[in-house]
């Protein structure tokens, strides 16, 4: 990557931070109380119920396993053409059990002319890290995979 | 491209194995088996890449026993990267008791040890390829180093990896990447780097530290693209992509690794079509299984050169068109493969398995020199005879090894703890039944550059845990997400395991000091080589002393250590340490 591509991506994660003030993290022990969300809520809140299909459109990057659980690189990238009649309206990232799932929402127009978004997210533990994506037409797109948080020691 | 029956067969008669209908045959003594026997090779095309992987700083021959234990998930056992023993000799068609069997298994190690004698050393490396070189001519033959090079014994520890790679520069190495290289720590490895002859290169390490000019930036040069035989090869790094997690983070803090299989798609796809090479080749230290993953998912790749998991193998194994070759550990093989190329295209191509039999390869004289120069500083501490060993001290298995064992009897001793933790690294060295335990022994199962034993307290549910996280990155079916080292050793404890349960779900009867488990007592817990105290409290601080140090006295306090090999570990879901494919028995 570029420096000036990254830093173009910095900005946005920045101003994404911004309007998103309710990015949240998992602490290792569970808190017991309103920040608790779990996975499966907070899917029915956003699809309404509605199915979410796993898709090879939806590009997830996230390490096997992971270098530093606190701080650890997320990428989607979603295949779309971006215009007025097709494109991404929203990316939401998760961290499927942390004690809230929900890392960020992203809202995107046609003017984003890309589908895409990097960030870096907290896990408690190993788990599924997963994205849904909300399309303009109204279905859902979804893309999972495992990262392995761990103490490591082998070699 | 696979080597047909018959090749393998002819390569196997050669060394009075495998095809034997008469399995009672008495194998070939030493004597028997002439140099031209271990050079013999049908040459193809005008290339050869000459290969080694995890020499662990070994520039002296040495013992090495393979694993008597190898097992993983049962989608994985039985399988290149988890052979040993009888199911390896099966696999490759071994005949017991051949020089072949001797080098790839640990069946009748001792007896046979006797009769071959110490395997690799660089002094007899460098006359087989010289003797390569000599005979396909010095610019058409390549020599790659998989890594896991510069660490692994006291005179690689002591000169700060600096003998190894004099060691390499004299080998004639062409291009390498790295592991437990990085345990210099960055300033060090870039110092190294300097003094070396060979290119360092890795794709998938890329700066982290956004107030570093590194960030987001390659640390080394992906490829190189090396002309040979008249043919541009172009050769991708791939350095160990958990180096941040298996070994301390503050040797390579501001440095991320990672598989990074989107980039080096990206580097194929370049190196192909930008750079219009013939034979696109990876130099790998992600792990036998692993790289066969990794040939799964990218696409391209002609070859892959493993290491990591310190595998022979005789036979390459061919996925999705990509051949991948690993050449054991230690520097007791070198790989060679002849590679056929014509109109762009690799068209066929010869390996085979070269074991450096001491013995019968002689030594070069300027390589002996070398070695006795570059031990000479450190002769007087390293020979040093600490005391005698009953039964042979051995490193390797998936549970337990003795020399692992006598490290942890060492640390109970003078730690007064309930449990000790010993790395369950593959590197090491195998002491003899009755030899003499020198202190060169001692840094050759623990030569690492953060030595210190920590003693520390730990709950017993935090234990339980912790096993559990080891034992899935060992065992997990996905080869992606182990990290390539067996379980940790433990001293004081006892437990089953049962291998193909799911996460957290393997450990049972888990003992300490003979009694159950109480998850909600603290023990007291030494621990060298991870980063198990980060996990702990109550840090002690005036016993924090090297392991090489405390295993050196605890030796000559007993004079002749006797470590049986019964192991503390109870497998439930197999039968034996070495099952065949599909299998839980032998």
């Amino acid at each position: 990557m570029q420096r000036r591509e990254f830093f173009k991506k910095l900005g946005a994660v920045a101003a994404v931070t911004a309007v998103m003030p309710s990015m949240s993290f998992a602490e290792e022990a569970k808190p017991k109380g309103p920040n608790e969300f779990s996975y499966q809520k907070a899917l029915d809140v956003i699809t309404g119920g509605k199915p979410a299909k796993t898709s090879s459109k939806v590009q997830l990057k996230v390490p096997e396993i992971a270098e530093n659980g606190a701080v650890v690189p997320v990428t989607v990238e979603v295949d779309s053409p971006m215009t007025e009649s097709d494109y991404v309206k929203t990316i939401h990232i998760f961290a499927t059990k942390n004690s809230n799932s929900r890392c960020v929402s992203v809202h995107l127009t046609p003017a984003n002319g890309k589908a895409m978004f990097a960030t870096r997210i907290k896990l408690g533990g190993t788990q599924d890290v997963a994205t849904i994506v909300e399309m303009s037409d109204g279905t859902f797109l979804t893309a999972a995979q495992s990262v392995k948080v761990t103490i490591g020691g082998c070699g | 491209m696979e080597i047909s029956r018959r090749d393998f067969m002819h390569i196997a008669a050669i060394f009075g194995l495998g095809a034997a209908t008469s399995s009672m045959a008495s194998s070939k003594t030493p004597a028997q088996i002439s140099l031209k026997d271990i050079y013999d090779f049908k040459s193809k095309g005008k290339v050869t890449l000459l290969h080694m992987c995890d020499l662990h700083a070994h520039i002296k021959p040495l013992y090495w026993r393979e694993p008597s234990t190898l097992i993983s998930a049962p989608n994985l056992v039985g399988t290149p990267g988890f052979l040993c023993g009888e199911a390896f000799a099966k696999h490759y068609g071994l005949e017991p008791s051949s020089l072949d069997a001797y080098f790839d298994t640990h069946m009748d190690f001792d007896t046979l040890a006797k009769k071959f004698g110490k395997m690799g050393g660089v002094a007899h490396m460098k006359t087989y390829l010289d003797h390569v070189r000599a005979e396909r001519g010095n610019d058409n033959v390549l020599f790659l180093d998989s890594g896991d090079t510069w660490q692994g014994t006291g005179v690689a520890l002591k000169s700060g990896g600096e003998a190894i790679v004099k060691a390499q520069n004299y080998l004639g190495v062409d291009v390498m990447v790295g592991h437990w290289e990085f345990t210099y720590g960055k300033e060090r490895v870039k110092e190294l780097i300097e003094m070396l002859d060979a290119k360092f290169i890795s794709q998938n390490v890329v700066g982290d530290d956004p107030f570093s000019e590194e960030y987001e930036e390659l640390i080394f040069e992906p490829y190189t693209i090396e002309e040979k035989g008249g043919a541009k090869i172009g050769i991708i790094g791939q350095s160990f992509p958990f180096t941040s997690t298996a070994n301390p983070k503050e040797f390579t803090q501001g440095w991320s690794f990672g598989l990074r299989l989107e980039t080096l798609q990206e580097y194929v796809n370049e190196l192909r079509d930008e750079h219009k090479v013939d034979c696109v080749v990876v130099l790998s230290h992600d792990g036998f299984s692993v790289d066969q993953e990794v040939a799964r998912q990218v696409h391209g790749i002609d070859f892959i050169l493993s290491g990591h998991t310190h595998d022979p193998s005789p036979k390459p194994i061919t996925i999705n068109g990509t051949v991948i070759v690993i050449a054991g550990s230690h520097g007791k093989y070198i790989g060679r493969l002849d590679v056929d190329i014509k109109n762009g295209k690799v068209k066929d191509y010869e390996y085979k398995l070269v074991p450096i039999a001491s013995n019968m390869i002689p030594a070069d004289p300027a390589g002996v020199k070398l070695v006795d120069e570059l031990y000479a500083p450190y002769a007087k501490e390293f020979n040093e005879v600490l005391g005698k060993t009953k039964n042979t001290l051995y490193k390797r298995d998936t549970f337990f090894s003795t020399f692992d064992q006598l490290i942890n009897d060492a640390i109970m001793d003078e730690m007064k703890c309930d449990i000790s933790f010993t790395p369950g690294y593959r590197w090491g060295t195998t002491v003899l039944a009755g030899d003499d335990i020198l202190m060169d022994n001692v840094y050759e199962m623990c030569g690492i550059t953060y030595p210190n034993v920590y003693t520390f307290e730990l709950k017993g549910s935090k234990i339980a845990t912790l096993l559990e996280d080891i034992a899935d990155n060992v065992f997990n079916s996905n080869p992606l997400y182990q990290q390539g080292g067996d379980m940790s050793r433990l001293g004081g404890v006892t437990y089953d395991i049962a291998v193909a349960n799911q996460a957290g779900k393997r450990i049972s009867k888990l003992m300490i000091g003979g009694k159950p488990i109480d998850l909600e007592k603290t023990y007291i817990v030494s621990s060298w080589g991870g980063n198990l105290q980060n996990a702990g409290t109550n840090l002690q601080k005036e016993k924090i002393r090297a392991v090489y140090d405390v295993t050196r006295d605890y030796i000559k306090r007993q004079k002749v250590v006797d470590v049986s090999n019964k192991g503390n570990v109870t497998l439930v879901d197999y039968d034996c340490g070495c099952p065949v494919k599909g299998s839980r028995s032998c």
